[in-house]
């Protein structure tokens, strides 16, 4: 009989779960960057004196925050397909990963949001008024005083959202998408559905690495970025 | 081909989809009975640096954040079948290991993932409650475990509330993928429904509904609480 744990699947499909990384990476960037830039977009809106618009970003946070990622996946890639059928646009035959980009860009702008607002409001207002004071026109105190410092703030939360993302996005699998997890369920599926268990180590094993590799880059990043930080020290 | 949603079929797989709120929230609540003790313990050692076991503490939470909730799930879904068909085998249990049914697996993997959370929340509400506080309640005569649960975890619970609050939201959303263990909750059920006629855009808007509806309220509970414990909150300085 055949032993029922193999170390030796472990090491073998390393080197086959690896080139997929590309894919998983490439969808995270990508989320990241829209999810960042509509994360900003309503942070303005939260910050700002509008109260619909207020109410609007607010809602979307609250709503966004309770949809797990996978009923929202699955929700972009049967309705957006579904609503472009009533205007005659045929979407059917777009590319998987579009769907992921988009839905885990919804869901990143929805946390980025939160971590813009807080890291913008964590600056002192006495900042913007001193820089106002001598002599920076509006757009320079926003962009030389608050950007950085609130950057500094935001640089720990956003790290972690950016993991939270990476590993949420291990779901994409379910709608077809060949990234580095649906390249694991191939993998098992063409081993007739035996040795699932290694598999699933070596992808756990990876996902950890990249994980503390993150972790660590983030460290470093908030150390360069934190050196003209002026902390009250109290003992 | 599209004619516009069903709605007689959305109202209807609402219920459906409602109807799996009972499993998905049982898996909640055992998961943070389990997890809260255990977290606070682990938390503990962290804190005070016990030899050994706060480093198991360490690498588990960093491997439990660090990998994907459906992996752990798969981990233990395709590993624990096989100790215990190992074990059956040994001890000469007469017992199928798929006879077991899978919100077993479901608990163990859901304690397992929110106690690393946990430990990591209170780790950081802990180290917020000043250490003077411990040696003043010892000072007035309170024992180890007095002070402990008189003066520390009322001012650590009301700082992790929040946390909490955020971890259990993130626990309910999480048992969504009970699906990839067969587990009869909210998602698979409506998801099942949809598959007579391919429903599933009205499938997916009920279970985003049902947990928009469960995620609220339950923030909304954590709210209250929040209120009600927030006398113990440290004032002043």
């Amino acid at each position: 009989m055949e032993k029922y744990f193999d170390v030796s699947y472990i090491v073998e499909s390393v080197p086959m779960l690896i080139p997929f990384l590309k894919v998983t990476l490439m969808v995270a960037g990508l989320s990241v960057l829209f999810g960042t830039i509509l994360g900003f977009i309503l942070a303005a809106m939260k910050i700002g004196n509008s109260k619909i618009a207020k109410k609007i970003a607010y809602g979307y946070t609250t709503i966004l925050r309770c949809t797990p990622s996978i009923v929202l996946l699955f929700l972009t890639y049967y309705g957006i397909p579904a609503i472009a059928d009533n205007f005659g646009v045929n979407l059917n035959d777009i590319d998987k990963a579009v769907f992921v980009v988009i839905t885990f860009s919804l869901q990143f702008a929805a946390v980025m949001s939160e971590v813009i607002r807080t890291s913008y409001e964590s600056i002192d207002r006495g900042q913007f008024e001193a820089a106002v004071c001598v002599g920076l026109s509006n757009t320079q105190a926003y962009w030389r005083i608050i950007l950085p410092q609130a950057f500094v703030v935001a640089l720990p939360n956003f790290g972690n959202s950016l993991l939270e993302l990476m590993k949420e996005g291990a779901l994409a699998y379910t709608i077809g998408l060949i990234d580095i997890m649906g390249k694991a369920e191939l993998i098992i599926a063409g081993n007739y559905n035996t040795h699932a268990l290694e598999i699933y180590l070596a992808l756990a094993v990876i996902y950890w690495i990249l994980s503390i590799a993150i972790e660590q880059l983030f460290l470093k990043l908030e150390k360069v970025f934190s050196k003209g930080k002026q902390v009250i020290t109290t003992t | 081909m599209s004619e516009g949603l069903d709605y007689k079929f959305l109202v209807e797989t609402f219920f459906v989809a409602l109807s799996g709120v009972p499993t998905a929230l049982f898996i909640t609540i055992v998961a943070l009975l389990v997890a809260l003790p255990l977290g606070f313990l682990l938390a503990l050692t962290r804190i005070n640096q016990f030899p050994v076991l706060d480093r198991v503490a360490q690498i588990y939470v960093s491997f439990v954040r660090g990998t994907p909730v459906i992996i752990q799930i798969f981990i233990i879904y395709s590993s624990v079948p096989l100790l215990l068909a190992s074990i059956f085998e040994k001890y000469n249990i007469e017992m199928n290991v798929y006879d077991v049914n899978p919100i077993w697996y479901a608990f163990i993997v859901f304690s397992l993932n929110t106690t690393a959370i946990l430990i990591e929340v209170f780790r950081s509400a802990i180290s917020t409650v000043s250490k003077g506080q411990l040696e003043a309640a010892y000072s007035v005569g309170l024992t180890n475990v007095q002070a402990f649960r008189r003066i520390i975890i009322p001012q650590t619970l009301v700082v992790a509330l929040p946390n909490i609050c955020t971890a259990t939201v993130n626990l309910i959303k999480a048992t969504s993928l009970g699906y990839a263990l067969s587990l009869q909750e909210i998602t698979l059920r409506a998801k099942v429904a949809a598959n007579v006629g391919y429903n599933y855009v009205e499938a997916y808007i009920d279970i985003f509904l049902v947990y928009l509806i469960l995620c609220s309220l339950v923030e909304y509970l954590f709210k209250l609480y929040e209120k009600r414990l927030s006398r113990y909150r440290a004032v002043g300085i």
